[in-house]
């Protein structure tokens, strides 16, 4: 177990020198002159040029890659080209509210669509299934930006039942910062609903069609706690992987929700950083995202283990 | 057994995702303190050194946390901020400038003479009116503490209006050691002497911006007019929550979670206006001129005849119609200077036919584009997507340039692209351009000086690279003209002349209200390119 | 042979019993694509601006109104849906083709494998709409580009399945057979690993389709989509949404197809993968 573990973390260094040699040839082949936006629209091209060369930035490519990759190694994810800020700090000041984000809709999706899922299993065939499974669909099918742009004029600006917009830190109460993300996070979650809810459902079935589920029904032992414990658990495998596949799809879909709901997270950091060609910060958040996402996986497959004994790694 | 394992991972799961966001404390009542006001301004602030950068942004910064020597009061004339006594001399080439008492940095130590003279020179070296002033500067003394001097090589009448202009880089002072920066990096501590300070731990670039009350500020004994006068801070906190979405930042105006949103879309005034506690008001009367720049150093538009046609076809009233949509908030101009300014002279303006019908415009264009010799290769639009009104104005233009037989390109990008392209002096097909579009504040642009896109010196110019020497003789013309009627009678001719080589094509004039809670605030101040915040008080 | 025509028109009545979600699905699809095909004849010019006539409400004229410019919203929305489509169509062809010769390839010879799943993992780490805007900024805003920006980071899932297929029947006996015998690879790829590969590739495409034309909405929200001038649905939301409250049918009518037309496709390959996953059927 021990030797996998240490096995996958090793193979992730391959993975992260892929992404790395990636985002930085794309960014620097990409035209966007980060000297000439800062300067502002009243500049002329000789302060331009005189800006360029003081922030590197007229360095042969390799240079600059050379000093960005092993600075990144030590840990050093160097400071944004516009306030002179660490990557670091930056990202460390906006992570708080991404991360809420994603878990309450990991929250809301996984609750959803689980239940509907193993409905829809119980079921099958029948027409709640297929009204289940199409409302699942539904939900997937209408942008994100579109469902919460109306959800804010029906619940926030018509009702008043929930805020507009922005983000209140769980240290300043758990209501206040619970109240914020529940538009964003039924607007996001909705999303993955039916992405989480078909492989439930098709999961339960696998599990269901299986004899010792028949056989402990033919003994008699009731439905639901049936399906709870046994079919559940076992189906969990599935359903733990798509979370993992949702995690990678969630950072992309929090861009959208924190641009929408004017949450000040990690993705609109590096959406902004993009418009701008603040390379260092575009830089090092994709490094980030990438560390977490290959993270998460490695918990994931560590996490089968926990739920099917079958699956062992030697 | 598997299931208390399970059971184990969840709570420990749950735990640490609590753990994350930071640890649980009681709910206590979230009062907003009473004298606070949140706004969403244009844009993000991600410079902050408002003399390094040009961007907007950085003034607004600067106007909060810092002073300056002279400021433009309502009427535009200048006015004294921080010069108690100014004395001229008779020969007009020695201005000596007393600061007033009770100045004071943020950090406790006083303003001196040193300071301001540091603070002129650097950013002399960023500023175009500057540069023209500093051309003719022969020193700066420092006479004493409280005192120094500018000294001429010969008179020039603009001195004093280019310390109080609000164009940017606006001259704001800063302390010597830090006005010791070279120019063309920026100042890494903050310390102003202004009525706000700046609170930099609370800083989050891309989403907020905090000032506090300075308590030591002594302002001005008469009333605030402009960016001169009397400086009261009646609030105790003033944030800026940047807000990328427009629709958002409208709705959360509406909820009162923000109490003013500078750039509100024209499209959503109806809405706002009529949501209550909302009021819609135009502060910068001036407004924005757009201008649509041709690229005078490679074909087509080094010819004179296309830059004619160009600007008989493209047409202010469909791009207004397109970009702005309400017509209550926009004007056909016939003047390269600002409709409605003192230089908002439209002499020469019968070669723009705004009064004749579309297709009689577009039958003499396709006669001059035939005159050109035209061979029609492809014209190279720089088209900023992200930008509503870039956005709109580009896409009527391609089209007025298509029908009077253009053949036309558009390099759809976003406007950091176009930034960067428009820099580019190579021929259009290896990465130059022909033609982009940009707009600039309408105060700034009724000035021949003030405005670097108004300068004809060819390659060093402004983007477009006009060449003329007679506009660059009527401009120092202009400068050195001693009354108004003198000046007004010089730009006359000069927008004659601009119309008459084409310059660029300017787009028409438009302003853009800002939507407050006029239930809440009180006292907020028109002035152009700053949005001052002392004066204004929350009443409710 | 038996009664030909009752027992035809029996078995479809039973194929539309039995299959509804893909049926419906279908022909939804069906409906849009041939509106989408017959643009030229049904609407007119949808790039013409006209400002005069900016934000009409639906009317004989404009039948789904106009929108800021002046264009027609019923012309932008036929023809919209042809570049719909199309992306739609082209990121789902373009990376089940990419993914699946890169899936062979690496499941078959392992020393490939190792270097490309590497890449393949690597391209999975970077978020998919950031790598998306960043395309879009180093290339150019165009429907190409684009569709290009989309297709990269469906590659790799499409990999990883096709490699798994060929992973697992690459040492079934009869396969080593055939290899021991001197049949060349190719040909052997493609009469014993295709085949299976075939029915989850038809449903991956499907979904592929679906998120692809959601994602270009996502895109031009963003600011990093098609270029405004070309009509897309994705791209007349994302200018239209300042409007929600003055003139909604700038939204509705893009926002209702889009769904629609992500809806059918989802359809279509949840009953697509009914109908060829053995298990499921099994059960009904």
């Amino acid at each position: 177990m021990t030797g996998y573990i240490i096995r996958r973390m090793l193979g992730v260094i391959p993975v992260m020198m892929v992404v790395g040699i990636f985002v930085f040839s794309l960014l620097h082949l990409a035209p966007g002159d980060p000297a000439a936006i800062i300067a502002g629209d009243n500049a002329t091209a000789e302060s331009i040029a005189k800006i360029r060369s003081n922030l590197g930035l007229d360095r042969p490519l390799l240079e600059q890659f050379a000093s960005w990759g092993l600075a990144t190694l030590r840990g050093d994810l160097g400071v944004s080209i516009f306030t002179q800020i660490p990557v670091l700090t930056l990202v460390g000041q906006r992570v708080g509210a991404t991360i809420s984000l994603a878990a309450t809709t990991m929250l809301v999706a996984v609750t959803i669509a689980v239940t509907l899922g193993v409905l829809a299993a119980w079921k099958a065939g029948s027409l709640l299934d297929r009204a289940v499974m199409g409302l699942a669909v539904t939900g997937f099918s209408v942008p994100v930006f579109v469902v919460g742009y109306i959800l804010v004029y029906f619940v926030a600006l018509q009702w008043r039942w929930l805020p507009v917009q922005g983000y209140v830190a769980l240290s300043e109460g758990l209501w206040p910062w619970l109240r914020q993300l529940i538009l964003p996070s039924i607007a996001l979650g909705l999303a993955y609903v039916a992405l989480i809810a078909r492989i439930t459902r098709a999961s339960m079935l696998d599990v269901l069609a299986e004899d010792y589920i028949r056989t402990a029904s033919a003994k008699g032992v009731a439905t639901v706690p049936m399906l709870l414990r046994h079919a559940l658990k076992n189906a969990a495998v599935p359903i733990v992987t798509v979370i993992g596949i949702g995690v990678a799809l969630l950072i992309s879909g929090v861009v959208i929700t924190e641009t929408v709901f004017n949450i000040p997270g990690v993705g609109r950091l590096v959406v902004d950083a993009i418009s701008r060609r603040d390379y260092p910060v575009i830089q090092g958040v994709m490094i980030i995202f990438a560390g977490v996402y290959v993270l998460i996986n490695l918990l994931v497959d560590i996490s089968y283990s926990f739920f099917d004994p079958r699956i062992r790694y030697s | 057994m598997t299931s208390s394992r399970r059971t184990v991972l969840t709570a420990g799961m749950a735990a640490a995702a609590l753990v994350t966001v930071g640890a649980p404390h009681v709910a206590r009542a979230q009062a907003r303190p009473a004298r606070q006001a949140r706004m969403v301004p244009h844009g993000d602030l991600n410079v902050l050194d408002p003399i390094w950068t040009t961007q907007n942004m950085a003034a607004y910064h600067g106007a909060m946390m810092y002073d300056t020597l002279f400021g433009i009061d309502a009427n535009f004339n200048p006015q004294p901020q921080m010069v108690g006594k100014t004395d001229i001399s008779a020969d007009r080439r020695t201005y000596t400038f007393e600061l007033r008492p009770g100045l004071k940095w943020h950090d406790g130590t006083p303003v001196t003479a040193r300071d301001c003279v540091a603070s002129l020179r650097r950013w002399q070296a960023k500023d175009g009116a500057g540069t023209h002033l500093f051309a003719r500067v022969a020193d700066t003394p420092v006479v004493d503490e409280k005192t120094f001097r500018i000294v001429l090589k010969e008179p020039y009448g603009l001195l004093i209006d280019a310390l109080a202009k609000t164009s940017t880089p606006v001259c704001f002072m800063m302390k010597a050691e830090i006005a010791a920066t070279d120019p063309n990096t920026q100042i890494t501590r903050h310390i102003g002497s202004g009525p706000f300070k700046f609170v930099e731990a609370e800083y989050r670039q891309g989403s907020r911006v905090v000032y506090e009350r300075n308590p030591d500020y002594v302002p001005r004994s008469e009333p605030a007019s402009g960016i001169a006068g009397g400086k009261r801070v009646l609030l105790d906190r003033v944030i800026w929550d940047i807000m990328p979405d427009a629709q958002t930042a409208a709705s959360a105006l509406q909820a009162g979670e923000v109490d003013f949103f500078e750039v509100p879309p024209i499209e959503l005034l109806p809405a706002l206006s009529s949501a209550p506690g909302v009021k819609v008001e135009v502060f910068n009367k001036f407004g924005n001129v757009g201008y649509c720049r041709l690229n005078h150093l490679h074909p087509p538009f080094n010819n004179l005849s296309a830059r004619r046609a160009a600007q008989l076809a493209i047409n202010q009233e469909d791009i207004q119609r397109a970009a702005v949509g309400n017509p209550a908030y926009y004007q056909v101009c016939g003047s390269n200077f600002t409709c409605g300014s003192p230089m908002g002279m439209e002499d020469g303006a019968e070669v723009l036919m705004l009064k004749s019908p579309m297709a009689e415009r577009q039958a003499k264009a396709r006669e001059l584009l035939k005159q050109s010799g035209y061979d029609g290769k492809p014209l190279v639009l720089l088209h900023a997507t992200n930008i509503h009104v870039m956005n709109q104005t580009m896409l009527v233009i391609a089209q007025n340039l298509r029908q009077v037989g253009f053949n036309v390109q558009l390099a759809s990008t976003d406007w950091g692209a176009v930034v960067t392209r428009r820099s580019n002096q190579n021929p259009p097909d290896q990465g130059g351009w022909n033609v982009f579009f940009t707009w600039g504040g309408g105060n700034a642009t009724s000035n021949p000086i003030a405005l670097s896109a108004h300068a004809a010196n060819g390659k060093t110019a402004w983007f477009g690279w006009p060449d003329n020497p007679q506009t660059e003789q009527m401009r120092t013309e202009w400068s050195a003209a001693p009354t108004l009627e003198a000046r007004v009678a010089v730009i006359r001719r000069l927008n004659r002349h601009m119309f008459d080589y084409v310059h660029d094509v300017k787009t028409g004039q438009w302003v853009g209200p800002v939507a407050y809670r006029g239930d809440r605030l009180r006292g907020l101040i028109q002035v152009p390119e700053v949005i001052p915040w002392w004066n204004v008080e929350r009443y409710a | 042979m038996t009664q030909d025509t009752p027992a035809t028109g029996a078995a479809v009545r039973d194929f539309l019993r039995r299959h509804p979600t893909m049926v419906i699905g279908a022909s939804m699809l069906l409906f849009i694509t041939l509106a989408a095909l017959l643009a030229p004849w049904i609407a007119r010019d949808p790039i013409l601006l006209e400002p005069v006539n900016r934000l009409k409400p639906p009317s004989a004229d404009f039948w789904l109104g106009t929108d800021s410019l002046g264009r027609d919203v019923y012309a932008r929305m036929v023809y919209g849906a042809r570049i719909s489509l199309l992306v739609g169509l082209s990121v789902a062809v373009i990376s089940i083709l990419c993914g699946s010769v890169i899936g062979l390839l690496a499941g078959y010879f392992s020393k490939v494998d190792a270097v490309v799943m590497r890449l393949m993992d690597g391209i999975m780490a970077i978020p998919s709409i950031l790598l998306a805007i960043a395309l879009v900024a180093l290339l150019g805003s165009s429907v190409q580009v684009v569709i290009i920006a989309i297709a990269i980071p469906e590659i790799p899932r499409v990999t990883r399945l096709v490699r798994a297929v060929v992973l697992s029947v690459r040492d079934l006996p009869y396969v080593e057979a055939a290899r021991s015998n001197g049949t060349r690879v190719a040909k052997l790829l493609r009469r014993h690993v295709l085949p299976s590969t075939v029915a989850p590739l038809i449903v991956q495409a499907t979904y592929i389709c679906a998120s692809a034309i959601l994602t270009e909405a996502g895109l031009s929200f963003l600011g990093a989509g098609t270029p405004p001038e070309i009509p897309t649905w994705g791209n007349m939301i994302a200018s239209s949404r300042v409007f929600l409250q003055i003139a909604p049918w700038t939204i509705f009518a893009p926002g209702i197809c889009l769904a629609l037309v992500v809806l059918a496709v989802n359809l279509l390959g949840d009953g697509l993968r009914d109908r060829l996953d053995p298990r499921i059927s099994r059960r009904m």
